[in-house]
């Protein structure tokens, strides 16, 4: 404190021997130290740093994923979350399940969560990917509940969620994290976290290769089809016919 | 055999005329049905799988060079599956074009029908779809491929008597 220094810089309006009460100038001594010095724990400054940069993956399926780009739009702005949308898991924290997922592209879905490093976030966006939403009735092929196939952290209802809610869900999203500790890591490690029934399916060949372009199989007619088409057409359509024939090779 | 179809024309005639490119075909000699109109007025013919493919090549010389849809349904447990064909007239600054559903009625037991890719091309993937959701196969068909389910997949889902499998992902959330 410079409050009861009597040393060389004394006001010229004070006396030998008399003290200033409450000076004008603060002190200057704890302003610099407060200013400077900030008291945290290794666990809050390290949550505050991933929660204030969360990635998400740009992984939309259906109606959902309409919402979701809204939010990446200048009217919502969800970048001033940190959020930076990413192309590739491999760069991604968080992955919004953006739309319907169904049995084809489950496995896509599974691989492409285990292409992300950890720590690693879900947020299941729409009732399609809690529940399985209006498919939930009779679909042969929609998953019901992404949680099925991956763990998830925050669910968010809605059908589709307003970018609003979005919003509220990565708010809740970062309270989450902001709760983690550091010392617990050994636990957030995801072994294998989510559920997997073993099916008895086997494993087929992709009968879609990409040959089919360029097998021309589909420029001409088999040989039956061509005899199967020639078949008598009547005299008034004899020459157009006949024409079509021609230009069907 | 064209007889019979006049006759069979003036049977129906009190319930529905037969339409424009109805009579043509039955004036040409194509063994075709006459099932009436549809919801949106469009004449309706049932056509045997066997003639598909000729009463189709008529058509498109008739003019109706655009198929505009082609799909299937299930017409009920143990009944038929239909193939169905929406063919239209397609030209320069069309005025409500001349249209036309061909239905080709399947038996369950073998659901087998000419494709007509060779005619219309837009049948291509339509066609894949019908067969990945009814199981109607195609002769022909350059690329007969599951086009929506799994490439594995078991079954096809839009038949009425389909169930469902039990897979742990398709069971109730709750």
């Amino acid at each position: 404190m410079v409050l009861n220094s009597n040393s060389t810089t004394r006001s010229p309006i004070l006396a030998q021997g008399e003290q200033m009460l409450n000076p004008i100038e603060r002190p200057q001594v704890t302003q610099d130290l407060s200013e400077n010095v900030i008291l945290t724990t290794v666990d809050d400054l390290y949550n505050w740093a991933r929660l204030s940069s969360l990635w998400p993956m740009l992984y939309g399926t259906a109606c959902c994923f309409i919402e979701f780009a809204a939010l990446i739009g200048s009217r919502f702005d969800f970048d001033r979350f940190g959020l930076v949308p990413r192309s590739t898991p491999r760069q991604a924290d968080l992955i919004i399940t953006a739309g319907t997922i169904t049995m084809k592209m489950a496995p896509a879905l599974v691989r492409l969560y285990e292409q992300m490093p950890d720590p690693k976030y879900v947020i299941a966006m729409g009732a399609c990917t809690i529940t399985g939403g209006m498919f939930s009735v009779d679909s042969p092929s929609a998953v019901r509940g992404v949680d099925k196939l991956i763990p998830v952290d925050v669910y968010l209802p809605g059908c589709p969620p307003r970018p609003e809610a979005i919003i509220d869900a990565i708010i809740k999203l970062r309270k989450k994290i902001s709760n983690d500790s550091i010392q617990e890591r050994g636990n957030l490690r995801q072994v294998h976290r989510y559920y997997s029934t073993t099916h008895t399916m086997q494993t087929v060949d992709p009968i879609l290769d990409g040959k089919y372009l360029a097998t021309g199989t589909r420029e001409a007619a088999p040989k039956e089809l061509v005899e199967a088409m020639g078949m008598p057409v009547p005299p008034a359509l004899l020459t157009s016919g006949q024409k079509e024939e021609v230009n069907r090779g | 055999m064209a007889d019979e179809q006049q006759a069979a024309i003036t049977e129906t005639a009190p319930l529905a005329e037969a339409g424009k490119a109805s009579k043509w075909l039955a004036e040409n000699g194509f063994d075709h049905e006459f099932l009436g109109l549809d919801a949106s007025g469009v004449e309706t013919v049932r056509v045997d799988r066997d003639f598909l493919i000729p009463i189709c090549t008529a058509l498109y010389a008739y003019g109706f060079n655009y198929m505009q849809c082609q799909g299937g349904y299930d017409s009920g447990p143990g009944q038929d599956l239909v193939s169905f064909y929406h063919l239209v007239k397609l030209a320069d600054d069309a005025d409500r074009p001349e249209e036309i559903r061909v239905k080709v009625f399947l038996p369950r037991e073998n659901p087998t029908v000419p494709s007509v890719y060779w005619i219309w091309k837009a049948a291509d993937w339509q066609e894949r779809e019908s067969y990945d959701m009814y199981g109607i196969m195609y002769e022909g068909h350059p690329n007969l491929k599951r086009i929506l389910m799994p490439e594995d997949w078991v079954g096809y889902p839009l038949r009425k008597d389909y169930i469902s499998p039990d897979f742990y992902e398709l069971q109730d959330a709750y």
